[in-house]
């Protein structure tokens, strides 16, 4: 869920189709992963998504923003290309092999919650979640950042007029985005095991969040999450086999009622 | 005169072809694989490059197909081992299901559209994988087919090979299995179909659906009509493709069917040039052979996908239009520079 929210973002304000959001997510897992090795978990999460905004940034004036205006289907296909070189980049160094974290003491324990025993670390990580949420909702509310990208959106000439600079808080919100994915992918690896082809992985699910919840729309992230979570938890409860055919099943049945999403806005259908 | 050169110049490509290929560490039965592959990347050219639609999910008709080709000799009619029969009844199978997604799908534009078609290509990977009684899931069908290939009162069995006969650097015929010249006929006959396809009126209609579909649809087309048909018949190509792999490797795997495959179908298209009738061919050759050479090599063995990966990304920066089409979008530009020097102020756009 916490994947998809910086997907969406980055569709919503700046309209850019990223499919390199899964590369963004796995370069998280792993400078965390080396980070976690070399010096602790806590500083591989802070570290990871700063080297992947950073990483983002780079990527911005290389290469995307010469695709900010084309087509959709040109984005998606460089940023499918990106995604490509990536992982393969990534296997390079670190191999295909699957990797895990070595997790300190206190991550390992479980919590007596009363009803139910749980680990610690995924009640962590679930709260992390929550303030996440929290906190990127303000920025894009409260900051002229957001209020930049968001108004560029509409009239773009109009706010350079006014001297708002779109490209750099465009900038700023496609690394901010990124970030959300590379903390994810570094604090999400202890739960998962990591290895270069789980960006791909990750990415096509937080599609189906995204859609439907609605491409672009905040809120219909963050509870598209936890639908698509839901079911795919009852299905492998009443039908395991179909798990993973059901989430499919239930994004091709949105897009075909209400291509916007159950919680976006009708608007951009034609994209 | 132009057609019998069209004809002539290709059938004599398409021969050369696996002896081409020999001196660069190529060899005959990767010349047929590509070919067979090519046939979908030509079918997925005529949704990108002409109706310009992006699907992501061209593996489904791929694997189908596959699947349903060796299911044929294997489970549902054993009892007359026929290759036009398998193509036959994978092509149909595929068409009626690209049909019925295409009436589904191509109402919606751009990365709805794309994800679209990608949801359905992941419910019939899920549905392959699970549905083991029949398509044996993570295994994969292995089939012991003895189906040939009639012709006329006799049949062929295309697994033989051609004579021996020595060619020096460029190998030998007898390595040349009569594969390869069915698989040759049956792209040349494609291709013949997609030409003819894209210089009639209903090429011209896609495409003028593809650059103003509120204008088109004003002049009295309708727009979804030619979008399904473009995208069924992309289906039956891609369909044809994937029963002629799962009859000449004899086997498939549920990976046929996987958001990789449909990738590489994109890759293929793009880097060899859409909106060319040849370029989705050229693309398929050029990635398949460099796999091949690439990945053999003890060096740079591990690094063909990055490989593939930048020379993708490179294309799509550098050469919008493909290694082919950016040749034919130089000799379109001196063409028009001519005709606006010919006639200043008739040839203004």
């Amino acid at each position: 869920m916490a994947i998809a929210l910086g997907l969406t973002i980055v569709f919503g304000m700046l309209r850019l189709v990223n499919f390199a959001h899964g590369a963004f997510y796995i370069i998280g897992a792993y400078v965390g992963l080396v980070v976690t090795e070399h010096v602790g978990l806590l500083a591989g999460i802070i570290a990871a998504p700063v080297a992947v905004a950073l990483f983002a940034i780079a990527l911005d004036f290389a290469l995307l923003r010469r695709f900010y205006d084309k087509e959709p289907t040109a984005q998606i296909l460089v940023t499918f290309g990106v995604a490509i070189v990536v992982e393969e980049t990534l296997r390079l160094i670190f191999t295909g092999t699957t990797r895990t974290y070595v997790v300190p003491a206190w991550v390992q324990g479980s919590l007596n919650l009363g009803f139910t025993q749980y680990p610690t670390y995924r009640i962590a990580f679930g709260l992390g979640v929550i303030v996440l949420v929290i906190a990127v909702w303000l920025f894009i509310q409260r900051t002229d950042y957001g209020l930049i990208v968001r108004a560029g959106i509409r009239d773009r000439t109009m706010v350079q007029l006014l001297g708002g600079n779109v490209r750099q808080a465009s900038t700023v919100i496609f690394a901010l985005g990124a970030a959300l994915a590379g903390l994810v992918g570094a604090a999400a690896s202890p739960i998962y095991s990591i290895d270069p082809g789980k960006g791909f992985e990750f990415l096509v699910p937080s599609f189906v969040v995204v859609v439907i919840g609605g491409l672009g729309s905040f809120w219909g992230a963050v509870l598209g999450g936890l639908l698509v979570g839901e079911l795919q938890s009852l299905t492998t409860l009443f039908l395991p086999a179909a798990s993973d055919l059901v989430i499919y099943v239930a994004m091709a049945l949105v897009l075909l009622v209400k291509p916007s999403g159950l919680f976006g806005e009708s608007e951009v259908i034609r994209g | 005169m132009k057609q019998v050169g069209f004809y002539g110049l290709t059938a004599l490509g398409l021969v050369l072809f696996p002896f081409a290929i020999h001196p660069i560490g190529g060899y005959p039965g990767l010349a047929t694989q590509i070919l067979i592959v090519g046939i979908a990347a030509i079918g997925f050219n005529l949704l990108l490059g002409y109706a310009g639609l992006l699907s992501y999910g061209q593996a489904m008709f791929y694997g189908v197909g596959s699947y349903v080709a060796l299911l044929t000799v294997q489970r549902f009619f054993p009892q007359w081992p026929s290759i036009w029969l398998s193509l036959l009844v994978a092509i149909a199978f595929v068409s009626v299901m690209a049909l019925i997604i295409g009436l589904l799908t191509v109402r919606l534009y751009g990365i709805y559209f794309a994800l679209l078609t990608l949801a359905f290509a992941q419910m019939f990977y899920f549905i392959v994988f699970q549905w083991k009684s029949l398509t044996r899931g993570d295994d994969g069908l292995q089939v012991v087919t003895n189906a040939t290939l009639q012709l006329g009162f006799t049949s062929v069995d295309l697994t033989r090979t051609f004579p021996d006969f020595d060619l020096g650097p460029f190998g030998n015929l007898h390595d040349v299995h009569y594969w390869y010249a069915f698989a040759a006929i049956i792209t040349l006959v494609v291709l013949a179909f997609m030409r003819a396809l894209i210089r009639s009126q209903f090429g011209e209609i896609l495409a003028a659906i593809r650059e103003n579909e509120e204008r088109s649809t004003f002049v009295g087309f309708d727009p979804l009509r030619y979008k399904v048909a473009a995208f069924t018949i992309a289906g039956m190509l891609t369909g044809l493709s994937g029963g002629l792999k799962g009859l000449y490797e004899a086997s498939t795997g549920v990976d046929t069917l996987s958001i990789d495959m449909s990738g590489s179908f994109v890759i293929f298209a793009v880097v060899g040039g859409i909106k060319t009738l040849f370029g989705p061919l050229v693309g398929t050759g050029l990635i398949m052979y460099l796999q091949n050479v690439v990945s053999g090599n003890p060096v740079f063995g591990n690094g063909w996908r990055l490989i593939e990966g930048l020379i993708f990304v490179a294309v799509i920066v550098f050469l919008p239009g493909g290694l082919l089409g950016s040749f034919k979008k130089k000799r379109a530009h001196a063409a028009l520079a001519n005709a606006v020097r010919v006639s200043p102020v008739e040839g203004r756009p």
